[in-house]
């Protein structure tokens, strides 16, 4: 189904205005939010791949890209507050 | 102490084990074994980061049903009208209605579990335009939510708590103690 | 059924919009932060919610149904976590808005007013 495929490459494209986000942010709180809404998109955007090709190896790649990207913004939040 | 980490260890083993069989989805001996082993090792490190009241205490189907009917019917209509909200001032030329602030409201007096607690901050943290910041305890045992709110209406502490949390805590406090 | 799976993927497509908008056009970390919720809240729902039916219409088997509602939870479950600690990463770093927060009880309650002094210099 196409509108699959549609919807993958829409969510691409909008990782690159977040990707401005992380280029241009003035603090480094800015650039970790950008980043784990990118993560987001990232891990959708490959489920949408995984159904339509019919591949499930990229479902598992879509749910670890998701987890490993809470697991890194919440280390980074972590620093960034001084706790570490 | 030692028959209470018993208990724990086990709900939390129960837990990853389900877990485990849903993520591999097949029953051959092999996946069931290592399953096993892996929940076993992990429900020995973090039992004591999960559990902090009575175990077992989740796995009641009354309770589970009253959780998906919160999550289903409740939360979601919630988490619409947030959305919503929160498109309507980002979709508006000058982004109108943009006014953050730091406020704080009191939790209701049934919530006492951390489990309550905690389900409350979340909720309020998914709906767009609210964050929990913290859960303070004051000296006489009331608890307070400190929210970060993008679009501040009222800064009457009360009132500001029925806008923010709505019919959510109502529900929640029948799901939890 | 084609159909409806459209009408989930343009609505969550919508929502995900919003928020890349959101964490463009907003004034400060903490809109940013508040804007990116609607990815992780209807932007991923509407996704899983149309994986399934075109999942369940399609004959694909049922670990892959699993996995998509596993995904659409985890990311439930996970996302408030993060946005609270970045939060308040950011608070304790010393940024305020343009024209700071209008009732700021933390400050008055937690005495945390002396960290907006170190404030972080803006290099844009």
């Amino acid at each position: 189904m196409t509108a699959l495929l549609i919807g993958a490459i829409i969510y691409v494209i909008l990782d690159f205005a977040l990707l401005y986000r992380i280029f241009r942010g003035p603090t480094a709180a800015d650039r970790m939010c950008a980043a784990d809404a990118l993560d987001l998109t990232t891990a959708t955007a490959l489920v949408m791949y995984a159904l339509y090709t019919g591949r499930a190896i990229y479902l598992d790649v879509g749910l670890v890209v998701a987890l490993l990207g809470f697991v890194g913004t919440v280390f980074v939040s972590r620093y960034l507050e001084g706790r570490i | 102490m030692n028959k209470n980490r018993f208990t724990d260890w086990l709900s939390t083993f129960i837990l990853c084990f389900l877990f485990w069989l849903l993520l591999v989805f097949s029953l051959q001996p092999r996946e069931i074994l290592l399953g096993l082993i892996v929940s076993a090792i992990v429900a020995w490190v973090s039992c004591r980061f999960l559990i902090h009241e009575s175990a077992f205490y989740l796995y009641n189907p009354v309770r589970f049903v009253l959780l998906l009917f919160y999550a289903v019917c409740i939360f979601l209509v919630e988490l619409i009208k947030a959305n919503v909200a929160m498109a309507r001032i980002v979709l508006s030329p000058g982004l109108d209605g943009y006014k953050p602030g730091v406020i704080r409201i009191p939790a209701a007096k049934n919530i006492r579990s951390l489990y309550g607690l905690d389900m409350v901050a979340n909720s309020i943290t998914l709906t767009p335009g609210t964050i929990t910041m913290e859960v303070a305890e004051d000296t006489q045992g009331d608890n307070y939510f400190y929210v970060q709110w993008a679009s501040v209406e009222e800064t009457d502490r009360e009132k500001a708590g029925d806008i923010i949390k709505g019919r959510m805590e109502n529900w929640i406090g029948r799901i939890w103690r | 059924m084609n159909i409806a799976v459209t009408i989930f993927l343009v609505i969550g497509a919508f929502f995900t919009f919003v928020g890349a908008l959101g964490v463009l056009r907003m004034p400060d970390v903490f809109g940013r932060l508040q804007a990116s919720t609607c990815i992780a809240t209807l932007g991923t729902i509407n996704i899983v919610i149309a994986g399934v039916l075109y999942a369940a219409s399609s004959d694909m088997s049922a670990g892959v149904i699993v996995k998509l509602v596993l995904f659409g939870l985890l990311v439930i479950l996970t996302n408030p976590v993060s946005n609270h600690a970045l939060c308040k990463a950011a608070y304790h770093m010393g940024i305020r808005p343009e024209k700071g927060f209008e009732p700021d009880d933390y400050a008055a309650d937690f005495g945390a007013a002396d960290d907006a002094e170190n404030e972080v210099k803006e290099e844009a």
